[in-house]
């Protein structure tokens, strides 16, 4: 892991919780999504950028002739799938803070009962 | 807006469903496909309105008044969050139907096919296509309800 | 290879999809959904004999899903240890669908409840099932996003809330996991949780360095203890079980925290007890993640026996009450598995443990079980679930509370019921484990364990006393149980009395499931790791 890409992704976990401890709730759906963003950087960049082999990518061997170069997949499967949850969990969060907020009449999740 | 809703959207469309095509071999996929359908759905929907798409695509009578879980179009779109859902869940066990393991996917090249002369199915396709409908509809269906709020 | 591992996924799934399209019909779509949770019982059932427990049994089983080779593809695994966990799985579940026919109205009905039931029986079973450590990340999020839904299902100020606190909880809980699946890759180069497990085993043949796994399975502990809700990360459970559907409390209780302890024993001693890393943290010094897994998670469990007693001697409410006894019951398991993890690996004792903790794993999503569905029994026909304003039930409906009866007494531990056993043999763990190491630390959890057994008897006290003796209330004059929710909880009180009972072969399974959790080895054969490369 480089330097600039552990700064980035110390950078992203602090500001991300830092928003999490607010007491705005958009600012705590913030908080979420760019925690979970900090995560896939780290993802990405525990991947490494190796060239691929063909023992290491069977998927590329079954279609057609070579084995052209790549970085670690695996990482990349994850991440994709990570962000698709992750996706999925922030819409949710939305939408259950704003029902929240109707509810309980107020932005500060303090206040909440 | 309205204009440039004109033009991208047809292209959005495309591309969108480019994607999808070639998702089992190169990058984009169903998701991303689905994402893109519905990023066009939603530039029309900012563009215009939500009863634009019964109304003036096609030409539907839009009943006023009624709960947005009634919507025809939400209801259309739910119908195709299930279908993707029955797609996905089809293609995986049609692989254990003919003695392989869940989800196995192949692929058959088809020779001669006019104008392509050559093209490659992959079952993989059948996944992605449930994928993308799985995407398309509940995306759908969550900004058209949540937009009506 | 055998379909029937992967049965119970495919058969939640389609029963999940075909209550969602059957949504505009709902008795047929109760009828499916009910039809769908007696089919994965069966499955399940089939399964578990026909791999595990049966005469002709390999004892486990693997799918290659898509049928890529192990450490490439996703993997699934039925050894003894998951057959134990989907057992009690399926018997929890089709006592709560069950139950939730016969209380959930048609209002809420619509709400999506029964596609949302067998989502989380999905995601339940498929974390139980995985051998694969980022396919478990994914079925966690199947099971959590499904679980906020259910907490903020009847959409009150106190649901929307509980249920934002407990996702804003599990989305850093998740990225926490993240960080360590990620950290692991790295480390090891794979997440097949076999090939994870050879390699440890043998660091240097595949040149890695395990050092740091020490810490990474640190996060997943404290990842999973959120998730089993254990002290210090059981904040979210006492509202997020007041906010759900009871039926689905039930669930909650019984099934998804376990799910959490579940990946616990799975990832310390299946993968990472075999790696041999040096521990040199203040007070900790030992040679593998084992040995900073013990004093945490003994501490841990210690401290939730405690806050959960505590916590349900002063509540009020039924469900608040057996939600803080949740947290203490699930300190009754995490404190034999503390115990297994300092023992010796060559001895008995580690064995005895694991097994200890799943029969009071299996005791508690029974008894707990039995419980949560009384008390929304109790609140369906009183509108409340105050105990003060509840009395005199045993005069009013004498079944219920016999039901409730027995399983305040399993609870308490009092034979033959099942919780004696788990009970008994939580403390004949710990007892050993003290004659074997003593220290401190071990002398403080059996403290804390006596000490919850005498809060269990209060509490428990409390509930039967407050609710069920003595004059009724005007809210129990009026109220008529519905019967069909009381032959539920009869038929769970009957299973209590009757495992407790039969008990033998109950604590052989739950032998089989603790020698398969402990061997390493077996595991890694059973996913084809040890016969060439994998490819």
């Amino acid at each position: 892991m480089s330097a600039a890409l552990a700064v980035a992704v110390g950078g992203l976990f602090a500001v991300g919780t830092f928003l999490l401890l607010q007491r705005d709730v958009i600012r705590v759906v913030f908080g979420v999504a760019v925690v979970s963003q900090a995560t896939f950087v780290y993802l990405i960049a525990m991947g490494g950028i190796d060239e691929g082999t063909r023992d290491l990518v069977p998927v590329l061997e079954v279609h057609g002739g070579g084995v052209p170069e790549v970085a670690d997949p695996v990482v990349q499967a994850l991440v994709l799938t990570a962000i698709v949850i992750s996706f999925g969990t922030t819409a949710l969060a939305l939408v259950l803070s704003y029902r929240a907020y109707e509810e309980n009449e107020t932005m500060d999740v303090t206040e909440w009962t | 807006m309205r204009t440039t809703a004109r033009v991208t959207v047809p292209i959005v469309l495309v591309v969108s469903i480019s994607l999808f095509l070639q998702g089992h071999n190169l990058p984009g996929g169903g998701f991303i496909g689905g994402v893109l359908t519905t990023a066009a759905f939603v530039l029309i929907y900012v563009a215009y309105d939500l009863d634009y798409l019964e109304s003036g695509v096609l030409g539907r009578e839009v009943e006023p008044g009624t709960s947005i879980f009634e919507h025809r179009t939400v209801t259309a779109y739910r119908r195709t969050l299930l279908a993707g859902l029955v797609v996905v869940l089809g293609s995986g066990v049609a692989g254990i139907l003919i003695g392989d393991p869940f989800l196995t996917q192949g692929y058959v090249h088809l020779e001669g096919v006019p104008i392509y002369h050559e093209v490659e199915l992959a079952s993989a396709l059948a996944f992605d296509l449930g994928v993308y409908l799985v995407v398309v509809g509940s995306l759908l269906t969550i900004v058209s309800v949540v937009s009506s709020e | 290879m055998s379909v029937l591992v992967i049965a119970p996924l495919l058969v939640a799934v389609t029963a999940a999809v075909l209550t969602l399209a059957l949504g505009r019909r709902p008795r047929v779509q109760r009828a499916t959904s009910v039809a769908g949770v007696v089919g994965y019982v069966g499955v399940v059932s089939a399964a578990v004999w026909a791999l595990v427990l049966g005469p002709a049994a390999p004892g486990a089983a693997v799918y290659q899903v898509g049928g890529w080779p192990a450490p490439f593809g996703i993997t699934l695994v039925l050894d003894g240890l998951s057959a134990f966990m989907l057992t009690i799985a399926a018997g929890v579940g089709v006592a709560s669908i069950l139950f939730s026919v016969r209380y959930v109205t048609p209002v809420n009905q619509r709400v999506y409840y029964h596609p949302l039931f067998h989502m989380l029986l999905v995601g339940v079973t498929g974390s139980f099932l995985t051998g694969d450590l980022f396919n478990l990340f994914v079925w966690f999020e199947v099971m959590l996003i499904v679980s906020y839904v259910f907490v903020a299902f009847y959409g009150t100020d106190h649901a929307t809330a509980a249920s934002f606190r407990y996702l804003v909880m599990n989305v850093f809980g998740s990225a926490l996991m993240l960080v360590a699946v990620g950290g692991l890759y790295a480390t090891t180069g794979t997440l097949n949780m076999a090939d994870m497990a050879r390699r440890l085993a043998t660091p240097e043949a595949y040149g890695i360095d395990p050092a740091p796994v020490v810490g990474l399975s640190a996060l997943l502990l404290a990842v999973f203890a959120l998730k089993a809700g254990l002290v210090p990360f059981q904040l979210w459970v006492p509202a997020a079980y007041a906010a759900a559907p009871t039926p689905i409390t039930a669930m909650f209780a019984g099934v998804t925290k376990k799910v959490g302890m579940y990946a616990i024993v799975r990832l310390y001693f299946t993968v990472f007890a075999a790696a041999t890393v040096p521990v040199d943290l203040p007070g900790i010094t030992a040679a593998s993640p084992l040995g900073f897994l013990a004093p945490t998670l003994g501490a841990m469990g210690a401290a939730s026996v405690l806050v959960g007693g505590f916590g349900a001697v002063g509540q009020d409410r039924l469900g608040g009450l057996f939600a803080y006894s949740s947290i203490g019951q699930v300190g009754f398991i995490a404190v034999p598995v503390a115990v297994a993890a300092a023992a010796d690996p060559a001895g008995t004792l580690r064995g005895v443990a694991v097994a200890a903790a799943l029969v009071f794993a299996l005791h508690h999503a029974l008894a707990k079980g039995l419980l949560f569905l009384s008390a929304a029994a109790v609140e369906d026909a009183t509108n409340t679930d105050r105990l003060r304003d509840l009395g005199g039930i045993a005069g009013r409906s004498p079944v219920l509370s016999g039901a409730v009866f027995v399983g305040l007494l399993s609870l308490i531990g009092l034979p033959p019921l099942t919780g004696f056993f788990g009970k008994f043999l939580a403390f004949d763990a710990a007892v050993r484990g003290l004659a074997s190491g003593p220290g401190a630390l071990s002398a403080l959890a059996l403290v804390a364990l006596l000490l919850g057994a005498v809060l269990t008897i209060l509490y428990a006290t409390r509930v039967w006393v407050g609710g069920f003796w003595g004059r009724e209330t005007t809210a129990v004059e009026t109220a008529t149980v519905e019967s069909g929710q009381v032959a539920v909880v009869a038929a769970l009180a009957a299973t209590v009395v009757l495992v407790g009972v039969g008990f033998d072969p109950i604590y052989r399974f739950a032998e089989t499931a603790a020698t398969a959790a402990l061997d390493g080895e077996g595991y890694v054969d059973v996913v084809g790791l040890n016969g060439g490369d994998g490819a």
